[in-house]
């Protein structure tokens, strides 16, 4: 053994270097953090990147990739504001912590709850129904966000993409400062900046407790508690979905509107998602705005509510209310007053051309932040793609936004893609137009004897000559690996005529689509029966 | 705490003599006051004849980049370092068996455990791109690494190589 004092003093000594070390602590292989001083301001070549990416959703991480791929410098800022909850999440965006993931992740869990009940018909000897247990569906569906999280910090290191987590604001049209939870300030100057900052849900301003004792999907998918019995406030597909699954779980929760279900969509077969909601254990209140949300001292809720219906004022008490009513877009933290980039007056979110680009030259913008844009993650994805090769790839393609299909996850899905009936007639008037109807029963619900009365499937053409397909709408099992098919056939201008000439893969749901042959017009009943 | 770090050093070639299995008297409050790790208190380990001691454990977990730096980077004994996650299946069963098998070595090798989501920018330091990744660590260099699931024969060999190199 060393001599006590000698080992002591090299004890020290490391201990010392070890000190230094922690101050000067550095990545090994990473960039040395920006200085705090400007390198020459809005001059090509002359700032630290060639694109900065301001947010790491969908569309900010697809376009700070690809423009990677081109071997330009690229940076990526994403941060994340707690929740009015202190809810909070890692790297992704919308899409992969508080949105399309966890969502179809609980609305299969809810799913299976259904499938459990009809698996005795088929032979199982299993009970029909299960109790559901939240926080273990919780966890795994956290832990799957969670390794997300780290396969787009990979992607990001591999790709030579630089991070950071900071949240950004611009000093001029170049230059871009955050700082960090730890409160230190970065700069970050680029030759082409893109916005990509997403949405966050909004909370009513006219509603007395709607911040102090409601929750948002932003919080909804991180509980670690079930929310009990839940009432969730809105008509989107957010507030829909959200609701659906929390039914099959097996909770009472109730949906609030004011007006109308899906606003946008075709309102046929929103009435029929709501249809369907309803006769499978959601509740509904409808044409009810929300006047106040109290607590109680055993933590449960107090809603005051307007019925607009009966003309008067009601109640009720709940564990949970979830706001639904809309999402408001992350353009008041950027500073955009200071560069001059325009938003749009009632929405704030960002005008951008077809290009994707703002009033300002080399800024840009994509995804849910950008005004008239489908609040997707595919689109907001190939916005962020075909941008980076137009800025770096020498490219001229722009993104088509028509004809994006989509799909809502209720419990009886809904998916569409093309135009509405309504939006057709619009267009063409009710005589340019053929619907195409059919209601259907999928095989699968025969057995098990579940009622099929909201199955329904909707084509809308052109009148007259090939009549092109101008919307296809599917409301059923697995609609959006039904409509994923036929969205290319639209893209590539299908008409009922060669609709009519495929044939469709039996036993299936998607088949009734090739079937489609009564039409609105003709006042024929549209009930399909059996092959 | 400069003076903790010391001790820690000076005694842990001292204490590793000693088999970690042991079941001693009540921890000083100055040990529980560390923090160290949160493991359950009946896996530290006491030398009998220091009762006031600082110690050091053969496994433990990193609290973040500092402290691997101190206690990896730094460390005189080679550390294997075991990058983990929560939504890890095979982590899971690779964490217990790794460290089974670091026990058997006696002290001629450590352990540390890092969360890759609560030290994501130190495993992305590191180039963790898979989880499990096991780096084996001497003298503060990366000399040996694996990713994915091995048998305890495997492990051994793996230690054993970085025992002896």
């Amino acid at each position: 053994m060393v001599a006590p004092a000698v080992a002591l003093a090299a004890a020290s000594a490391a201990s010392r270097r070890s000190w230094r070390r922690l101050f000067r602590w550095r990545a090994p292989g990473s960039r040395a953090p920006c200085r705090p001083v400007c390198t020459a301001r809005g001059l090509p070549g002359g700032n630290e990147y060639d694109l900065l990416v301001i947010g790491g959703g969908s569309g900010g991480l697809a376009c700070a990739k690809e423009a990677a791929d081109f071997g330009k410098k690229v940076a990526i800022m994403d941060y994340v504001v707690p929740s009015p909850r202190g809810t909070s999440w890692g790297l992704g965006g919308t899409c992969v912590n508080v949105g399309c993931i966890p969502k179809k992740l609980m609305h299969q869990a809810a799913l299976l709850g259904g499938a459990l009940e009809d698996a005795h018909h088929y032979g199982w000897d299993v009970a029909p129904s299960a109790p559901h247990n939240w926080q273990q569906m919780a966890t795994a569906v956290q832990n799957h966000i969670k390794s997300l999280n780290w396969g787009h910090r990979v992607q990001l290191q591999e790709r030579n993409v630089k991070y950071f987590n900071i949240h950004g604001s611009f000093v001029d049209d170049h230059t871009v400062r955050g700082f960090t939870k730890a409160g230190k300030e970065t700069l970050v100057t680029a030759d082409h900046i893109v916005l990509a900052t997403g949405g966050r849900p909004r909370y009513p301003e006219d509603v007395e407790g709607a911040k102090e004792y409601g929750i948002t999907s932003d919080d909804l998918f991180w509980l670690k508690k079930s929310p009990g019995k839940t009432l969730v406030v809105g008509a989107s597909y957010v507030s829909l979905e959200c609701a659906g699954f929390l039914t099959g779980f097996g909770l009472d929760t109730t949906v609030m509107m004011r007006s109308i279900p899906l606003r946008g969509f075709d309102q046929q077969m929103a009435l029929l998602v709501t249809d369907y909601m309803e006769s499978h254990g959601t509740k509904f209140l409808k044409y009810c705005t929300m006047r106040k949300l109290e607590k109680f001292e055993d933590q449960r809720l107090q809603v005051t509510w307007h019925n607009h219906e009966v003309g008067r004022e009601e109640t009720g008490v709940f564990d949970t209310v979830m706001w639904a009513v809309g999402r408001v877009p992350e353009t008041r933290h950027l500073n955009l007053e200071k560069v001059g980039v325009t938003l749009h007056p009632d929405s704030q979110k960002i005008l951008v051309s077809a290009s994707e680009a703002t009033s300002v030259a080399h800024i840009y913008a994509i995804g849910d932040i950008t005004e008239g844009r489908p609040e997707l993650t595919p689109t907001a994805i190939m916005a962020g793609k075909l941008l980076a090769r137009r800025l770096f790839g020498h490219s001229a393609e722009l993104m088509d936004y028509d004809n994006v299909a989509t799909t809502v996850f209720t419990p009886l899905e809904y998916g569409c893609v093309g135009l509405s009936e309504e939006e057709a007639e619009r267009r063409y008037g009710q005589e340019g137009i053929e619907v195409y109807h059919a209601y259907y029963k999928p095989l699968e619900f025969t057995v098990t004897e579940r009622d099929s009365s909201q199955c329904y499937i909707k084509m809308v053409c052109l009148r007259g000559e090939d009549q092109r397909i101008l919307g296809l709408h599917f409301l059923g099992p697995n609609a959006g690996e039904v409509i994923q098919g036929f969205a290319l056939g639209i893209k590539c201008g299908a008409t009922y005529s060669q609709m009519k000439k495929t044939v469709g893969i039996h036993p299936t749901s998607a088949e009734e689509v090739t079937k489609l042959w009564i039409t609105k017009r003709s006042g024929l009943p549209a009930t399909v029966t059996g092959c | 705490m400069a003076q903790r770090v010391v001790l820690r050093r000076f005694l842990a070639p001292v204490l590793f003599r000693k088999l970690p299995r042991c079941r001693w008297g009540p921890l000083p409050p100055e040990v529980l006051a560390q923090g160290s790790s949160g493991r359950p208190a009946a896996a530290l380990c006491l030398a009998r004849t220091f009762s006031t001691t600082k110690i050091s454990k053969v496994t433990f977990n990193v609290q973040d980049g500092p402290d691997f730096q101190d206690r990896v980077v730094n460390s005189d004994t080679p550390v294997v370092v075991d990058f983990h996650a929560q939504w890890c299946g095979p982590c899971k069963i690779l964490g217990p068996r790794l460290e089974k098998m670091v026990a058997k070595q006696e002290g001629k090798v450590l352990m540390a455990k890092v969360d890759i989501d609560d030290n994501t920018d130190l495993a992305i330091e590191y180039e963790v791109s898979a989880v499990p990744t096991v780096l084996a660590i001497k003298n503060g260099d990366v000399v040996d690494k694996f990713v994915g699931i091995k048998d305890e024969d495997q492990l051994e060999a793996f230690l054993k190589k970085l025992i002896g190199c």
